[in-house]
């Protein structure tokens, strides 16, 4: 099993997910409501509001961003280093223990 | 309108799913368009094919059309006229399946993300009061859709591609003109005129440059190369198409909705901040948009069998209005949790609304500036309110009595 933690912009909610590997992290928010993730597009990588924020650690960690993903993050409301879209990140073995944490708004 | 097409139901279709629906002008259709509209998730399947205007596909369901509008390449939006013509338009990006749409969508999301709409608030802001003052200066029983949910978004669509303002009125002129005709040959012409505006500013801004989306669409790249001045008109005009009826729409839908909510409208005077969750709740209730697709191959989804080149419909304006999705569905509650308030209102996948970020601001800013200057409003007793139907619903008149703040 895969554990992903989402906190809330100001750290007073979390909420721990236990998920099987496969499908992505947006996807896994949308299942669980997750608040802070809307994910307008279902995925498709045109909205931005499926993005949160990691710690410097995970983010060298995690697979490359593609030029389209870090264009949509510049363009989100409060744009910061360390954000990724949701929708572009796999539920796997290799961000087990991640904490995302959620923007103020997304829209 | 009058339909001269036939009827039509291939043979692959299987006689369980036909039902007949004219997404011209429906005899299910009363002056509540959505509520009207809405039985259609019990009458029919979730996807079921109709066989008038030459026979299409029609899908009502938020889940089924989530699906149909997220996968592309079995239903493509390279085509959306029903029934199929002879060189349908193409408007770019809204026409272009990916990745070929990619680089266009990525050229004009600058200037709608929600970091450049929050930028442009004070001005839509300043629309947004200006226009509310003129109308309420003409006293009761003023058109809300003509004074102000048709000329609000034409305004700020000025503004943010840098038109000239003393082109205002011409322009707000064309675009009534424009959206509130049927007739072919009048559309044509109007289009014409619309992109020839647009053109003559487009040459303005090339001599001279400004921090404004004509003059960002003038510097477009795609694969390193400058977009030719076709490119550039079209999008100027898919632009047009798509922020002006839509906004009018659900907005005039939104407050007719209000009118009829007194007690709502005493919440959003005394408490403003609850105008956004009233903007949500009116978006996922009003949308206006039903988008076509076309069967871009043979293959079986949700266990029916769809036909390369089939055209499927769906309805966006009840997607949020499902029972299989959202609590209540038909309950206007803007307290309503995220689990129930599911909308495809601005549809979803690689086409979602470029222009969303956009439309919910105006919405929340135009009802934040009313109340501001409004206690509370009603509809003139006794009037009979028009609509029009077709891909685009419309509510064509909304005359208001108001009760200054
Ligand atoms: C409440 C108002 C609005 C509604 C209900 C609405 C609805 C929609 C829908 C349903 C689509 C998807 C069409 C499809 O997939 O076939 C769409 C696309 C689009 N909308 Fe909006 N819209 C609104 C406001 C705006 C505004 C204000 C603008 C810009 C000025 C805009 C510009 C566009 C554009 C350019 C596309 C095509 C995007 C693409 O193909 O990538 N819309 N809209
Ligand atoms: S869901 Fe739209 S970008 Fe991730």
């Amino acid at each position: 099993m895969v554990k992903i933690v989402f906190e809330s912009h100001d750290g007073s909610e979390r909420t721990e997910l236990e998920l099987s590997p496969g499908g992505s992290v947006m996807e896994a928010a949308a299942a669980n409501n997750i608040d802070g993730i809307l994910a307008d597009c279902g995925g498709s990588m045109v909205c931005g509001t499926c993005h949160a924020f990691v710690s410097p650690e995970w983010f060298e960690k995690l697979p490359e961003q593609s030029e389209m993903e870090s264009a949509l993050l510049e363009y989100v409301p409060d744009p910061q280093p360390n954000a990724r879209l949701c929708c572009q990140l796999e539920v796997s073995d290799a961000i087990d223990g991640i904490t995302f944490t959620l923007p103020e708004s997304q829209r | 309108m009058n339909s001269t097409v036939n009827d039509h139901i291939p043979d692959h279709v299987p006689a369980d799913l036909v039902v007949s629906y004219d997404y011209h002008g429906d005899p299910r259709l009363t002056n509540e368009v959505h509520a009207s509209l809405q039985v259609l998730h019990d009458e029919a399947p979730p996807v079921f094919y109709t066989p008038r205007n030459g026979g299409h596909w029609v899908v009502t369901r938020f889940d089924e059309i989530k699906k149909v509008v997220e996968d592309y390449e079995v239903f493509s939006a390279k085509e959306m006229q029903i029934p199929r013509i002879e060189n349908p338009p193409y408007f770019i990006p809204l026409n272009v399946d990916p990745p070929n749409n990619i680089p266009y969508r990525q050229a004009l999301m600058p200037a709608f993300s929600p970091k450049a709409i929050k930028a442009l608030e004070a001005k839509i802001r300043q629309w947004a009061g200006e226009i509310i003052d003129n109308a309420l200066a003409k006293g009761d029983g003023f058109d809300f859709i003509q004074e102000v949910a048709s000329v609000y978004p034409v305004s700020i669509f000025m503004e943010l591609m840098g038109m000239p303002m003393d082109r205002l009125w011409e322009f707000r002129n064309l675009s009534d003109e424009f959206f509130s005709t049927n007739d072919q040959q009048k559309i044509h012409q109007l289009s014409g005129q619309i992109i020839m505006a647009m053109t003559e500013i487009l040459e303005q801004k090339k001599a001279a440059p400004a921090d404004d989306l004509m003059s960002h669409i003038l510097n477009i790249k795609v694969k390193g190369e400058p977009i030719s001045l076709e490119e550039m008109q079209n999008m100027c005009f898919l632009l047009f198409l798509g922020g002006m009826d839509t906004v009018a729409n659900v907005t005039g839908y939104s407050f007719r909705q209000l009118a009829n909510m007194p007690e709502l409208q005493q919440r959003l005077h005394d408490n403003p901040a609850d105008i956004a969750k009233f903007t949500d709740e009116a978006i996922r209730m009003f949308g206006v948009i039903s988008n076509p697709r076309i069967v871009a191959k043979d293959a079986e989804v949700f266990g029916v069998k769809f036909k390369k080149d089939d055209m499927v419909l769906c309805l966006l304006p009840i997607s949020g209005r499902d029972d299989r999705k959202n609590g209540n569905p038909h309950v206007f509650d803007i307290d309503r949790s995220k689990e129930d308030g599911h909308t495809l209102t601005f549809s979803s996948g690689p086409h979602m609304c470029l222009g969303s970020f956009l439309a919910r601001s105006e919405i929340r800013i135009l009802v934040e500036e009313w109340f501001k200057r409004v206690a509370r409003y009603e509809i003139v007793p006794g009037t009979e309110l028009g609509y029009r139907t077709g891909f685009s619903l419309a509510l064509t008149e909304l005359p208001l009595n108001t009760v200054k703040s």
